[in-house]
């Protein structure tokens, strides 16, 4: 009996001191504010913010990976309680709102077989992913309406789950559920800065868009006679719908499906009649702000690009500022484009309205000259974006005494480091450059900075070592002369402190062994870009500085875009004068300056930029049709141009404003829109 | 070899723990409802009830039938079962982070798994030595992984068949789970 007792408690005692023990050895450090987050919010675990409970949410807001506004079912109180555990500012968050991406049901698609079977899109989709050909289609058994915990989503007649946005949280039910991931969470805000990918629903139209205008859902709304809505569907990727509809060149009619019946939707002269539309009334479309942190963000350079930047960055609620050398916003658009094809009052109009949203203009203002990265950071500005656009560097940079150009602290285009050498001056404490270049030219010039005193001159080149020419290859003898040569590589970033470079990160694209862990950095005070404009950078502060003098702001580019993890992008891709928009039209800097706008707002929002993958960059990439049927050819409308003028010929000659559709043809026109989805169309039945 | 070979056939199919020993029960109608939920709690179970073996076979031969205390057995087993679930999380969560989350709520869950207290008993009463003690939890442990993850694939099905409102969930499962022990009854004939 006693030592049952004993045996019994002893075992307790040991058990009971070793688990003590292991509880200090083992102890793993848990941040109380984890529990206290923990505690504010509900506890219902619905997954709404997008990690499985309330207990991993609060480590991710915590961690800083998750917004304290995160919580969908807590709603503002909690957001207020957890702002204050954290001791931060909260910034509320948009609302995600479902929307089904899918236009026609299992009544009006391609199908392969009849499904019987259980109404549930969930089996159904067991049997070769649903009876549909189109793989991302709705097979519309309604998964998603039963399954919605708020009533907000039905059937609509077409066999399509509607969504009534005012009931619909955002809880993300319906997209777990839905087996074809159709309907999904999105915003205004997520739409204006995203891209198409390749498992969702495009129209070819939209896809050879270079802004990705939705343009199906817009012409849906002039049929509609919603114009405004209209205009708001073109807003969210177009901030400058009217100037585009004078001058866009317009890829997406090439692209049009009723190419293969008759003639290409008037898809660009629709896009006018809305905008002219919004003319007439005389004011501005309001469009939706995002709740947002209001940081304010310097851009250099008005023009299309930059005013773009600015339209969405104010939408996203930041304080943007554009800074402008010339004497009016507008770049290119005002001081370059013939007025007979783009009127200045059309100019003025949406310079306004993109004023109106919020976006603070100074004019006459050079950098370099008159400002710089220094001064803008003292100014507290926290994000500083350079959309020089079309404008070649050297018209609006301002030449320092030294003789060549300083907007970008040491950073030159190749011509005019050159140019200033050629005429004699010297390269001003040049001790590490890094020049990106794959040619001899760039050898030529590395050997010219040694002959001037450089100590250590890189070339950076992103083709492979076999690839370049091959006076580059022979490394030890480079070597020998003070050149290195870096075959594969990119320049990913450039670290500086307030009026100089310090470092570029670079980061191999081919690498022979093992990824380095970080990003490499080296040494560098002049860099030298084989591209004859400099690229979009987009500078911020930066935290780790060597060498910081009182007074002196450390910062660093960030990279703005990028396809895919460890894609070969840099600041300049191959071939060398590259990470630089294709200004060849307006419609592709709008691209480039939304893109710039998802860089920025992603930065300040997640800290990090992902990269986009399965980006829609050919039409190839996705499924399409070679052939329509059951389409009756139909004319396309042409605007009215007798109506103006009442001379034909005068009106064309001398077109002081060459007129757009009227809303009777315009009617016409989008009634004679396919209305396409990636296999689906409008079919005459 | 051959009979190590028939220790761990008969322990995953003749024997099934779940299936033919009706042990555990509550785990296997509790996290059988999704296929990553079973597979997580399979792995969990594994690791646990090979240590849980291997430690209470030392505590039987060492401590108990030392002092001729056999009667002491499932108290001071649930004892050192109970706190070696606990050592282990802690030391998983320091040591090896990655599998912890992995592991996750299981973890605890097997605490009150009869299962592994049932397969330490059976261990002692058929007197195994210590290698055949490790064999036979292991491959109990593989067993009960076999029918739940089997049974959770059953059940993912089930979801989606028109099923009489009274027999829903719970009830349909066990009656699953009732035929899915028949079929097991079928590998009686092996051995």
């Amino acid at each position: 009996m006693l030592g049952g007792f004993l045996v019994i408690g002893g075992l307790g005692v040991v058990i009971g001191v070793g688990l003590a023990l292991a509880s200090k050895i083992f102890y793993v450090y848990v941040d109380p504010k984890i529990e206290a987050v923990e505690d504010a919010l509900p506890g219902a675990n619905c997954g709404g913010c997008g990690y499985p409970g309330c207990s991993a949410n609060a480590v991710a807001i915590v961690g800083g990976k998750s917004s304290p506004a995160s919580c969908v079912a807590g709603g503002p109180d909690v957001a207020a309680q957890i702002a204050e555990v954290l001791g931060v500012e909260i910034t509320l968050k948009e609302p995600d709102i479902s929307r089904p991406g899918c236009y026609y049901g299992v009544q009006d698609a391609d199908v392969k077989y009849l499904y019987q079977g259980i109404n549930d899109c969930r089996a159904a989709a067991l049997l070769d992913g649903g009876a549909k050909i189109c793989p991302i289609g709705c097979l519309g058994l309604g998964t998603c309406v039963r399954a919605c915990p708020f009533d907000a989503l039905s059937m609509g007649p077409d066999n399509l789950p509607v969504v009534d946005t005012e009931r619909c949280t955002g809880c993300g039910t319906c997209e777990r559920l839905c087996p074809k991931h159709i309907i999904t969470l999105t915003s205004t805000s997520e739409r204006m800065i995203g891209e198409y990918v390749t498992d969702e629903c495009t129209a070819p139209c939209q896809r050879d868009c270079p802004t990705g205008i939705n343009i199906p859902a817009f012409i849906q709304e002039i049929r509609n006679n919603n114009y405004e809505s209209a205009l708001a569907i073109i807003k969210e990727k177009c901030p400058l719908p009217l100037i585009c509809g004078y001058i866009c060149p317009a890829p997406c009619e090439l692209a049009c499906r009723r190419n293969l019946v008759d003639e290409a939707i008037a898809i660009n002269p629709l896009k006018r009649f809305v905008s002219d539309y919004e003319m007439q009334t005389g004011k501005h479309l309001t469009p939706f702000k995002a709740p947002g942190s209001g940081q304010k963000i310097a851009i250099v350079g008005g023009g299309a690009e930059g005013l773009t930047l600015s339209y969405y960055l104010a939408r996203l609620s930041y304080h943007p500022t554009i800074f402008e050398a010339k004497p009016q916003l507008g770049g290119i658009l005002r001081y370059v484009i013939a007025e007979d094809r783009l009127p200045r009052k059309v100019l003025d109009h949406e310079i306004e309205g993109i004023l109106e949203t919020g976006v603070e203009a100074r004019t006459n203002m050079r950098m370099g000259h008159d400002f710089d990265l220094q001064s803008l950071f003292e100014e507290g500005f926290d994000v500083i974006a350079l959309t020089k656009g079309g404008f070649d560097s050297r018209q609006i940079l301002k030449p320092d005494p030294s003789g060549y150009d300083a907007s970008v602290p040491s950073v030159f285009t190749m011509l005019d480091f050159i140019y200033s050498l050629s005429k004699g001056k010297n390269i001003r404490e040049s001790r590490r450059v890094v020049i990106i270049h794959s040619g001899l030219e760039g050898l030529e010039l590395a050997r010219k900075c040694r002959d001037m005193g450089a100590q250590k001159v890189t070339i950076v080149s992103s083709l492979k070592a076999h690839e370049l020419p091959i006076e580059l290859q022979d490394a030890k003898r480079l070597t020998a002369e003070g050149i290195i040569v870096r075959p594969s590589t990119i320049v990913t970033s450039l670290r500086g402190i307030s009026r100089r470079l310090v470092r570029v990160a670079i980061e191999e694209t081919d690498p022979i062994g093992e990824l380095p862990e970080e990003t490499m950095t080296i040494r560098a005070d002049t860099l030298i870009l084989a591209a004859g404009r400099l690229p979009e950078f987009v500078f911020v502060r930066s935290e780790e500085a060597e060498g910081l003098e009182p007074g002196e702001i450390a910062w660093e580019t960030i990279e703005s875009f990028r396809t895919f993890p460890g894609g070969n992008d840099g600041i300049c891709t191959p071939p060398e004068p590259g990470r630089i928009s294709d200004s060849s039209a307006v419609v592709k800097s709008l691209l480039s300056g939304r893109r710039l706008t998802r860089a920025i707002h992603r930065y300040l929002t997640d800290g990090t930029i992902p990269p986009i993958q399965h980006l829609v960059c050919e039409a190839d990439a996705v499924l399409d049709v070679r052939e329509v049927h059951d389409v009756s050819p139909s004319e396309r409308e042409r605007p009215d141009i007798l109506d103006v003028t009442g001379d034909s010929k005068r009106a064309w000659i001398f077109p002081s404003e060459y007129p757009g559709l009227n809303e009777a043809s315009a009617k016409k026109e989008a009634e004679r829109c396919l209305r396409c989805g990636l296999i689906c169309y409008r079919k005459q039945k | 070899m051959t009979d190590y070979i028939l220790l761990v056939v008969s322990c995953i199919f003749v024997n099934n723990i779940l299936l033919m020993q009706y042990l555990g029960n509550c785990p296997f109608l509790g996290v059988s409802k999704r296929m990553e939920t079973a597979v997580g709690m399979g792995m969990a179970v594994v690791f646990v009830l090979v240590m849980a073996g291997a430690i209470t076979w030392i505590v039987d031969s060492l401590l108990l039938k030392t002092f001729g205390l056999e009667y002491l057995r499932t108290l001071s087993f649930i004892l050192v079962i109970a706190s070696l679930v606990q050592f282990v999380e802690m030391f998983l969560r320091k040591s090896i982070p990655a599998l912890y989350s992995g592991l996750g709520i299981f973890l605890p869950l097997i605490t009150t798994n009869c299962a592994v207290m049932g397969v330490c008993l059976i261990n002692i009463m058929e007197e195994y030595s210590f290698l055949q003690t490790l064999v036979t939890s292991f491959s109990y442990a593989v067993g009960f992984g076999l029918a739940l993850v089997l049974f959770a694939g059953i059940r993912e099905r089930i979801i989606l068949a028109r099923v009489p409102k009274p027999l829903q969930d719970t009830s349909i499962g066990l009656v699953t789970a009732g035929m899915l022990s028949l079929a097991f009854f079928a590998f009686k004939g092996m051995v």
